[in-house]
Order: structure tokens, then C-alpha cells, then sequence
């Protein structure tokens, strides 16, 4: 009997919790489809001025017709898109092979952090298109030159969250482990090291996320293909569409990196997410 | 026996904090062998150091260097400024109001995953090449992380302070003022010291793409007349003034909420 009730509850308030999720999604979505109707009818109806604004119809034509026309920059959609994405993983490679042990080191080893501290401070503040005219001297402006450009963006936050994360490490679980007598190193490799990988991980899409967006400056810069390079030339072309539709790309492009990341740890990080 | 291990332990830490003095001499002696060849067009820190003499004698296109750092400050406040005026209440009321989340998040989160840098087309288009399109590039720049702070430093407010508040007769005003602010006030201050990174990042792109004051105005420069003096000076000045701001600003946040630190402590 009691039982009974409680089943007719829960059942009740599920039903409840979907219904505002489906409220929420409805809700949401007209809320999209409301904006592009405002916005398109602006521009139908002259409200804005049509030389500083496409209409969403445009902005979707215009990826549309990108998909296999190179015009106005000289490359098509997909290989900007390549061109953009190879940059951002060979910096965010570099970075990390870097970054990670560096930063496991630095919060492990005191005389490791003594030592690279000093230079890491000299690097940290600096916004990293800053460092464009000096690479561009060192590297030139090819592919090389711009990986460092998105390397030394993603290279601080992977540093940092590394550092932050294995300095957090359980006191008790170390002390357990030397007990057992462990290594220092052996310490550091089994407990030190698993328990910094959450805030590793975060610091890898904090990283990915700010290598994307600096691309597009890099781009903008010296260059002569990716979507920075084409947002840029539908600038100097007056292709408002084009800029439209290549930032939303870059945004959807974006997410999609960081989604991936959140993949991995999920994978990597099984022990995590299990423990429910 | 023992005081040989004491010795070395002494020794040891001698060592050890003699290290960043080493690196820092590492570093700068790489330098001077990279920029020392005649060859080389990198400068050497001594000719910065003459650069920068130069410099304050005679001011680039017209502004002394303050002026050019005053030039980019200024964008940056401005601009953080405008974005703490809109994205606050804006962050506040997605995070607080069940209706105003649900028709404002879906199009914040249209917008939001588009970096800052991405918009300088279109907001030169728009607002010309002038003061007011830098100061709405940081202005959308940061107001992304003010928001998304806000927001969520709205949604993790404990529940059971609201209800308290609600159960002695507290109105939805003073809920607001009396709880929702103040528990996410740290939160919103993090906002704002991101926002501020990012503001600086963004004010360099723009001057860098079309300006003729500022600190990235200064590396353009340098680097158009392959000036490297100039531009490493103008890099160590945006170094030193981030530094500062970030500093300033978590000096404001112990102010703002002092129980935060003792939390910590």
C-alpha cells in the first residue's frame, strides 16, 4: 500500500521533471527561431541598414555556397576549417607535451619549480598575439610560426591547472603510500599524477578554448587561409554574410573541440564517473 | 654522521633557493647570446634599455608612452566597465528568473561559444575603425565571462539560504540583495578578473589591426620598421600593467568579500 504511493509519486514528479524539460527546450528553441525572425525581417523590411547586415537566409547560403566555392579568400569551406584546425592541434600538441609534465613537475619537485618559475612569471601575463612580431622575425609567417602563436596561448593554462591539481593531491593518500614505502617517484606517478588529472583536463579545454579563439587573430595577421583569414577577407570584401556565417562556424567548431576533450576524460578518467 | 646530513640538507636548500636567480641568469645570458651575434636583428636587453630611453625623449606618432598606455587602459576599463553595467544584472536575473532563463539562455549560448576575436570584423564594419569599435570589442569580449560567472555563481547559492530568507517573509528584492549578491559576489569578482585577461587580449588584436595609439598600436609598429626594441618594451609594459590590474582587483575582491579569505584560512 505505502509502497504503492510512493511509486505513484516518484512516477508523478518524473513526469513532472520532463514536462519542464520539455518546457524548457520548447521554450528555447522558439526563443532561437523568434530572434532569426526578428533579424530577418530588420533586414526585409530596411529597418538596419542592409549594407552593414545579412539576413540569416544569406548567412546560410553563404555556407552553403562556401562548401564548394572559394570565393571571395581563395579556399573553400572545408579547407579553411582544415587549415584552421591543423594550426590549433599541432600549438595544443606542442603545449601539452610540454605543458603536462611540466606543470606535474613543477607541483611536485620544489627545485623544479624554483628553477622554471621565474621564466614561467615572465610568460604568463604576456596576451600572446603580443609575441606575433617576435616570432614572425624568429619563424617567419608559415605554419611553425603561428603553431607557437597558439602554443604559447593553450601552453599557461595546462601549466597552471597541472601545477594547481597535483598540488591538491591528498596529503593522506601520500602519506599512506610512503608508509607503504613507496618512491618519491613512485609516489608522484601513482598518486600524485591520477589525482591531478580532473583540473589537468579542465586546464586542456580552458586551453583549447582560448587556442581557438587566438587562431582567428593569428589568422587575421599573416596569413593566407583558415576561417580567421576569411572572416577577415569578407571584411575587406564587404561580404557581410561571409563573416556571419564563418564566426558562427568558428563557434560551432569551437564547442565541438572542447566536447571532445570532455569525451576523453570521460574516457581516460573512467574511475571518475564509475563511482555512482 | 648527523651534522654531515644537516650540512648537506643546508647546502641543499642553499641550492635550491639559489635556483630562479639561476634560471633568471640562464635566460638572460641565452638572450644576450641569441641577440649577441652581429647578424642577429633581436636586440639586446641593453639596447631595449636604450630604446626605451629614446622613447621617453621622443613620443610615436604624437603620444608620449604613457599616453599609449593610457590609450589601451582606458579601452580596457571602458569596455569592462559596460560589460559589468549589462552582463551583471543580465547574469543575475538567467541565473535567478526560471522565464527570463528560459528565453535568454538558448540565444546567450548562441553567441557565447564565439571567441572575441572572431567579432572584430564585423564590430569594424560596424562601429568604423575608431575608439568606439575597440571599446565594443572588449565590451563583448568580456562580457561572456562576467555573464557566465554570474550565472553561475547564481545557481550554486545554497537553497536553503533562499528558503530561510523566504520563510521569515524576506521579499524577492531583498533575497536578492541580501543573499543572491553577496554569496555570488566572489564569483562575479573571478568573472571580472577573467574578463580583464581577456579585454587586454582582445584591446591588443584590435590596435594591432588598425590603431594609432596604444600598447599594441606600439608593437605594430616596432615591428613594421623591424623595431624589436620597441616591440619587447611594449610587451614587458603589457606584462607589468596586467600584473597590476589583476593585483588591484584581487586587493578589491578581499574588500568586497573579506569572507572568502577566511574561508581559506
Amino acid at each position: 500500500m505505502d509502497k504503492n504511493k510512493i511509486d505513484v509519486e516518484v512516477t508523478r514528479l518524473r513526469q513532472e521533471a520532463k514536462r519542464t524539460t520539455q518546457k524548457t527546450i520548447i521554450i528555447g528553441t522558439l526563443s532561437i527561431a523568434i530572434f532569426l525572425l526578428v533579424w530577418q525581417l530588420l533586414y526585409s523590411l530596411k529597418i538596419v541598414d542592409n549594407s552593414r547586415i545579412a539576413s540569416p537566409i544569406q548567412v546560410l547560403s553563404a555556407i552553403g555556397s562556401k562548401v564548394s566555392d572559394p570565393r571571395p579568400d581563395g579556399n573553400t569551406l572545408f579547407q579553411n576549417i582544415w587549415a584552421s584546425f591543423k594550426l590549433a592541434m599541432v600549438g595544443f600538441f606542442l603545449a601539452l607535451v610540454i605543458g603536462l609534465p611540466l606543470g606535474l613537475l613543477m607541483g611536485w619537485y620544489k627545485p623544479v619549480d624554483k628553477f622554471v618559475r621565474p621564466i614561467f612569471e615572465i610568460i604568463r601575463p604576456l596576451p600572446p598575439i603580443a609575441w606575433i612580431p617576435i616570432i614572425i622575425v624568429l619563424l617567419g609567417i608559415g605554419t611553425v610560426a603561428k603553431s607557437f602563436i597558439i602554443f604559447f596561448t593553450t601552453f599557461v593554462p595546462i601549466v597552471i591547472n597541472s601545477y594547481t591539481g597535483i598540488k591538491g593531491t591528498k596529503q593522506v593518500y601520500i602519506d599512506l603510500a610512503k608508509t607503504c614505502g613507496y618512491s618519491n617517484w613512485k609516489v608522484f606517478k601513482t598518486v600524485g599524477v591520477p589525482s591531478a588529472m580532473p583540473l589537468a583536463f579542465a586546464g586542456m579545454q580552458i586551453a583549447l578554448g582560448n587556442g581557438w579563439g587566438t587562431l582567428v587573430a593569428a589568422e587575421m595577421l599573416a596569413s593566407s587561409e583558415g576561417l580567421g583569414y576569411m572572416i577577415f577577407m569578407g571584411r575587406n570584401f564587404g561580404r557581410i554574410d561571409i563573416i556571419i556565417a564563418g564566426m558562427f562556424v568558428i563557434g560551432i567548431i569551437g564547442l565541438f573541440l572542447t566536447s571532445i576533450i570532455d569525451r576523453i576524460e570521460k574516457i581516460v578518467l573512467k574511475w571518475r564517473f564509475v563511482q555512482k | 654522521m648527523e651534522v654531515c646530513t644537516k650540512m648537506t640538507k643546508k647546502t641543499k636548500n642553499i641550492i635550491v633557493n639559489l635556483l630562479p636567480f639561476i634560471s633568471i641568469g640562464l635566460f638572460i645570458g641565452f638572450w644576450f647570446l641569441v641577440a649577441g651575434k652581429p647578424s642577429s636583428i633581436i636586440p639586446t636587453p641593453y639596447e631595449v634599455y636604450l630604446r626605451v630611453v629614446k622613447l621617453i625623449e621622443k613620443p610615436i606618432s604624437h603620444t608620449s608612452i604613457w599616453g599609449h598606455v593610457w590609450a589601451s587602459t582606458k579601452r580596457v576599463l571602458f569596455g569592462l566597465l559596460l560589460a559589468c553595467f549589462f552582463g551583471i544584472p543580465f547574469g543575475l536575473l538567467v541565473g535567478w528568473n526560471k522565464k527570463f532563463r528560459r528565453v535568454f539562455k538558448p540565444l546567450f549560448e548562441l553567441i557565447r561559444p564565439i571567441p572575441a576575436l572572431a567579432w572584430i570584423p564585423l564590430l569594424t564594419l560596424w562601429f568604423g575603425i575608431g575608439e568606439s569599435s575597440k571599446i565594443a570589442l572588449v565590451f563583448v569580449g568580456c562580457l561572456m565571462p562576467v555573464v557566465v560567472n554570474t550565472y553561475s555563481g547564481v545557481s550554486l547559492i545554497p537553497k536553503l539560504n533562499v528558503d530561510v530568507a523566504k520563510i521569515y517573509g524576506a521579499s524577492n528584492s531583498q533575497i536578492i540583495t541580501d543573499i543572491v549578491l553577496p554569496s555570488s559576489l566572489s564569483a562575479i569578482m573571478a568573472g571580472i578578473s577573467t574578463a580583464m585577461g581577456t579585454g587586454w587580449i582582445v584591446v591588443l588584436a584590435a590596435e594591432m589591426i588598425s590603431a594609432y595609439q596604444g600598447l599594441g598600436f606600439l608593437i605594430i609598429r616596432g615591428s613594421n620598421v623591424s623595431d624589436l626594441a620597441l616591440v619587447i618594451f611594449a610587451m614587458l609594459l603589457i606584462g607589468l600593467i596586467g600584473s597590476v590590474l589583476s593585483s588591484l582587483l584581487r586587493f578589491l575582491e578581499r574588500k568586497l568579500c573579506p569572507w572568502k579569505v577566511e574561508i581559506k584560512n
